[in-house]
């Protein structure tokens, strides 16, 4: 028979370790895919907008070019299960001004951003951490000769 | 007394066993996707490199040369790497990459695309087999030199 001030000792001491092991076990799944979508988008815009920047060549239809360029794009987030959607692409001839439509198709720069990539996050959630956590991700390339600037 | 000792032993046990399979777990995810994100980089390093790489194509040698050459990029995050250099990732090795390039109607490449074709992780509880994952694909910007041969 325990003494009556050491029973339920184990019982706290188990959902305290619980609770412990609940956030390593966060820290390595969901920060570890947190991590991997975040590198999967990153690579998504670069070739996105390289993709984009190839394609423009100082023309209306150059730029409706960029456009499907980028939507062919057969990448995909989340160790490579899910398609990126809601991507932006912007075009510029500064790179300061963006603008989806351009009126002037003189446009030498695009840019592609993924905005949509949350990761559900599974066990952090159960040690006071988000639900979900974004991870956008943005590219800007250049036309002649086409190349990465940011 | 003697039954005090006997419930500590068998709280002992199940406490140990859930703790076990957490540890175990966590190594085994944690690992895994570090690794995972280990190939990402990678094959995006690969794909940066094929996109801007001269394609020379006097032969089919001089095709396969540039193959090995993004392969290495992959593998070793150098197109030419010294002898015994290390992978980027433990037991990685060239002839788990696939280099493939789309054509456009004057044989230039206009896309080509870096992928692994299969790549186990040894998680040591648990092993991860990935196939044609992660794979990226750039538009092709490089120059394209259908009669020069590589060095």
């Amino acid at each position: 028979m325990k003494a009556p001030g050491r029973r339920g000792f184990v019982l706290i001491a188990m959902s305290i370790t619980m609770l412990l092991l609940l956030a390593m076990l966060g820290l390595a799944f969901d920060l570890g895919r947190v991590y991997i979508a975040r590198n999967e988008a990153q690579v998504f815009t670069d070739a996105a907008a390289m993709a984009a920047a190839s394609r423009l060549d100082g023309t209306a239809p150059g730029i409706e070019r960029a456009r499907q360029a980028v939507a062919r794009l057969p990448m995909k987030w989340d160790l490579g299960t899910q398609e990126f959607t809601g991507v932006v692409v912007e075009f510029s001839s500064d790179g300061t001004k963006w603008e989806r439509d351009p009126k002037d198709a003189g446009a030498t720069m695009a840019r592609v951003t993924a905005p949509n990539n949350s990761v559900d996050i599974w066990f952090l959630r159960a040690v006071g951490g988000p639900n979900v956590f974004t991870v956008p991700a943005r590219s800007v390339a250049a036309s002649n000769p086409v190349r990465l600037t940011q | 007394m003697k039954r005090e000792r006997g419930h500590a032993m068998l709280e002992l046990a199940v406490s140990a066993a859930v703790m076990v399979s957490f540890l175990a777990g966590t190594f085994q995810f944690g690992y895994t996707f570090y690794v995972y994100n280990q190939l990402v980089t990678a094959v995006g390093n690969g794909g940066r490199y094929a996109a801007m790489r001269t394609y020379r194509a006097a032969s089919e040698q001089d095709i396969e040369k540039g193959r090995a050459a993004i392969r290495n990029m992959v593998v070793y995050g150098d197109s030419r790497p010294v002898s015994g250099a290390a992978p980027v990732v433990a037991n990685f090795s060239p002839d788990q990459v696939d280099v493939e390039w789309t054509k456009g109607e004057s044989g230039a490449p206009e896309w080509v695309s870096v992928s692994i074709r299969e790549f186990t992780v040894d998680a040591v509880f648990a092993k991860f087999t990935f196939r044609g994952r992660p794979g990226v694909e750039f538009p092709f910007v490089g120059r394209y030199a259908p009669t020069e041969h590589e060095p």
